[in-house]
């Protein structure tokens, strides 16, 4: 069983209780986990107090975190989660118990992007270990609304859970929840998991810093779709917090509308965007960070600043590689051509590449994207909706968690 | 020993081309040995109408905003351009004597480069704010520099300070940081030499350098005992790849390793941008007999700093954090008004703390020196 704990003794205590009850999981099939996940999903996703509370701790608008929830929640779906253990596992998986892997994974979540622990349990229990989740900071509500969730639908595979909170670097917590864990997944700054390898290790599965962008041929802007509207959902959903939002897009020069055009467009999406999903409370290092970057513009030359109530966006027609520090703000680069974009963009830090293209210019980008090191390709506007297959740093998602390394794998969404 | 007023009056020859760069910038000399009397808002607005004349982009950049030396009623309302703006333009009113390069990158274009015309300006702030702040009492010490010296990096405005400090104030000057970096057994064996004579040293250098003697001196079970009147000055802070170390614990080991109180070890604040430097208080209080008060970043009077609301630019409340906007008058043959990447506050009402940068900015600072070199 989990619950509040008041020492690090009290925290071993449940993760080792964890343990005990993964164990007594037994021959349960990885359909029966799958049912129960996605049933704790649907009620997690309603969750009013959830939904009340998180905004003020996240620091993002109601609306925002509606959102977030609404995202995470369909992505912990039954039938994808079935899908991805015959995916990986091969097929009629789900109807057998989950293959021999780790019997405790840890997880530190990364507190930019809330509702980070639902998938994270949700894959634990998918290679049938039991799961101790320290939360971030700017969420400690979501992973044991997720886990009281659970334990209203199936409260055996509950007691494989722990979620926990303590400060960064209180080594005595960290130390009482992953004293026995085999693995230990990690999200967060570079500076973050890289404490963390420290004092790990070899069990560390690190996620660092990572950044995601947007591109667009003279075809997808040629089509009848509301690309602006997507792209400017992409940008402000989590408030550009996370990994996947674009903080960079690239736009053919020839097309219609104009690089430069399509800036002016997308300042006007993302202000109608911050009248539905408006920003949150933002911090002074934030405010500054968006002060400067517009104030830098000014001094670039061809450069143009379009400052709006729903973010900032720049129009730069160099095609550098220059991700914007978030907070809805974003550089728009005139490119001649999107086959130049693995050249552009920096090897390593890139998780996701939304693109507005054609069928063959995207099949054309894949191989050299891949190389880079990007994950995920997806139509403008999926961006921030991962499905929870999605190869997060390249890794499969349940494979990475078994311990083989696999292929690279990149991700590409139709 | 010399005294900086004396230094800075000989640099203030008059000049016959009354009303000329050479001229404003004489008389800004003899100005700053003034001190006390400096008249910051007369100053200011001459100054003002001087950049607005002879430097083009900025000129642009105020009439972009409607701001004319005839629209500038205060000191205040002088337009600030960001820190970012050296990297972009070139900020001089005239043919420069010397460019400083930002640390920080290696990407050279992205460097931040400060054209200075008039040297004997950065000299006479430089030397008047180091001989109050570091020697307010006047000591005679050996100075030991653990930076690069301006012959291994003639780019660096901190060596360049350093030298001309060393020339004005130092008994004897040993530079430490050398082609393979930080020399540490020439720095320990001069470090006992002084312990023995009970010498005491003015030690001046990177944050980082410190640090690595720490470490040194750590793994070696080393400390010393330097003579009594000994101090620190560190600049930059631990901005590069070295271990991070708290502000108490560098004071701390201050103590342990060298034998220098706390009430010793002065914090530098400085940017290539400024030809003026703010100093920790702690030292020059203590020689005032003001040792109760708070530790804050003071400047001259020929700098101020105002906080401003990164959304507004207008000032913060008092104790409110905000963007650092320096207002320095010996940049006088650039721009005076620069808007920082640093958060801070004010503290007292003549001092500020620096409490972070701007999310995302990127490191800089004299931090990275030796990190740049590939020597730490």
């Amino acid at each position: 069983m989990s619950g509040w704990c008041e020492t690090p003794a009290e925290l071993a205590e449940l993760v080792g209780g964890a343990v005990r009850a993964r164990d007594r999981l037994g021959a349960r099939t990885l359909g029966d986990a799958a049912e129960a996940l996605g049933a704790a999903a649907v009620r997690w996703g309603t969750d009013a107090q959830l939904l009340a509370d998180l905004p003020a701790v996240a620091r993002l608008s109601p609306p925002l975190v509606a959102a977030a929830v609404r995202i995470a929640a369909a992505a912990i779906d039954t039938r994808a989660m079935r899908a991805l253990v015959e995916h990986e596992f091969g097929a009629g998986a789900a109807g057998r118990p989950a293959p021999r892997g780790p019997s405790l994974i840890g997880h530190v979540l990364a507190g930019n992007v809330p509702a980070l622990g639902v998938p994270a349990i949700a894959l634990g229990c998918l290679v049938g270990a039991a799961v101790v989740v320290k939360s971030g900071h700017d969420d400690p509500l979501s992973a044991p609304a997720f886990h009281r969730a659970l334990e209203a639908v199936d409260p055996l595979l509950a007691a494989a859970v722990v979620t926990a909170y303590w400060p960064g670097g209180e080594r005595s917590w960290e130390e009482a929840a992953f004293a026995r864990a085999d693995l230990v997944v990690a999200s967060g700054t570079d500076e973050t998991v890289a404490a963390l390898a420290g004092r790990l290790g070899a069990r560390l599965l690190a996620h660092g810093d990572r950044v995601s962008v947007a591109a667009v041929s003279r075809e997808g802007l040629g089509r009848d779709e509301p690309l602006l509207e997507r792209l400017a959902l992409d940008i402000a959903l989590h408030d550009q917090r996370g990994c996947l939002s674009p903080r960079a897009v690239y736009v053919e020069a020839d097309g219609s509308p104009s690089p430069q055009a399509f800036a002016e467009r997308l300042a006007a999406a993302l202000d109608a965007v911050a009248r539905e999903l408006p920003p949150g409370p933002a911090g002074v290092e934030e405010r500054a960070a968006l002060r400067l970057l517009a104030d830098e513009a000014e001094w670039e030359p061809g450069s143009r600043v379009l400052n709006g109530a729903g973010g900032l966006v720049v129009y730069d027609p160099r095609p550098a590689f220059r991700p914007t520090t978030g907070r809805r703000t974003i550089r728009v680069h005139a490119v001649n051509n999107l086959a130049a974009l693995p050249l552009i963009l920096a090897p390593g830090r890139v998780e996701c590449v939304g693109l507005a293209a054609s069928g063959p210019e995207v099949a054309a980008l894949v191989p050299a994207l891949r190389a880079l090191g990007v994950a995920r390709v997806c139509p403008i506007g999926r961006m921030q909706q991962p499905a929870l297959a999605w190869p997060r740093g390249q890794r499969l998602p349940l494979g990475s968690l078994l311990g083989r390394p696999g292929p690279d794998v990149l991700e590409v969404e139709g | 020993m010399r005294s900086a007023f004396s230094l800075l009056a000989a640099s203030a020859v008059p000049s016959p081309r009354v009303g000329s760069a050479v001229s404003l910038a004489a008389e800004l000399v003899a100005a700053i040995a003034t001190r006390a009397s400096f008249e910051f808002e007369a100053w200011a607005q001459r100054i003002f109408r001087h950049q607005f004349e002879r430097n083009a982009p900025y000129r642009a950049f105020c009439e972009r905003r409607g701001v004319r030396p005839e629209t500038v009623a205060r000191w205040e309302d002088v337009p600030p351009v960001p820190a970012a703006a050296f990297r972009r333009a070139e900020l001089a009113c005239g043919p420069p004597e010397a460019i400083f390069l930002t640390s920080g990158t290696t990407d050279g274009a992205a460097r931040g480069r400060h054209l200075v015309p008039h040297l004997a300006v950065y000299r006479a702030s430089a030397l008047g704010a180091f001989e109050h702040f570091m020697l307010p009492d006047g000591a005679h010490l050996t100075h030991l520099f653990l930076v690069p010296s301006p012959e291994l990096r003639p780019d660096s405005s901190l060596a360049r300070m350093c030298a001309w400090v060393g020339e004005a104030f130092g008994r004897d000057v040993e530079w430490l940081v050398g082609g393979d970096g930080l020399d540490v057994e020439r720095l320990l064996a001069r470090l006992a030499d002084a312990e023995r004579c009970g010498d005491a040293l003015l030690l001046a250098g990177v944050t980082s350098a410190f640090v690595q003697l720490f470490d040194v001196c750590a793994a070696r079970r080393l400390a010393f005992r330097l003579g009594p009147g000994s101090r620190v000055m560190d600049t930059g802070g631990t901005k590069g790849p070295e271990r991070r170390l708290s502000r108490a614990g560098f004071l701390r080991a201050c103590w342990t390793v060298l034998g220098v109180a706390g009430y010793c070890c002065v914090n530098e604040y400085g940017m290539t941008e400024l030809c003026s430097q703010r100093y920790d208080s702690v030292l020059r209080d203590r020689f005032d007999g003001r040792g109760l008060e708070p530790r804050r970043l003071l400047g001259p009077p020929w700098l101020r700093t105002r906080i401003l609301d990164p959304d507004t630019l207008e000032p913060v409340r008092p104790g409110e954090i905000g963007l650092l906007c320096h207002h320095d008058l010996a940049n006088v043959g650039s721009v005076s008004v620069v808007l920082t990447e640093d958060l801070g506050r004010a503290v007292a009402p003549d001092g500020i703390e620096v409490t972070g940068r701007a999310a995302g900015a990127a490191p800089r600072g004299c931090g990275l020196l030796l990190a740049e070199l590939g020597l730490s």
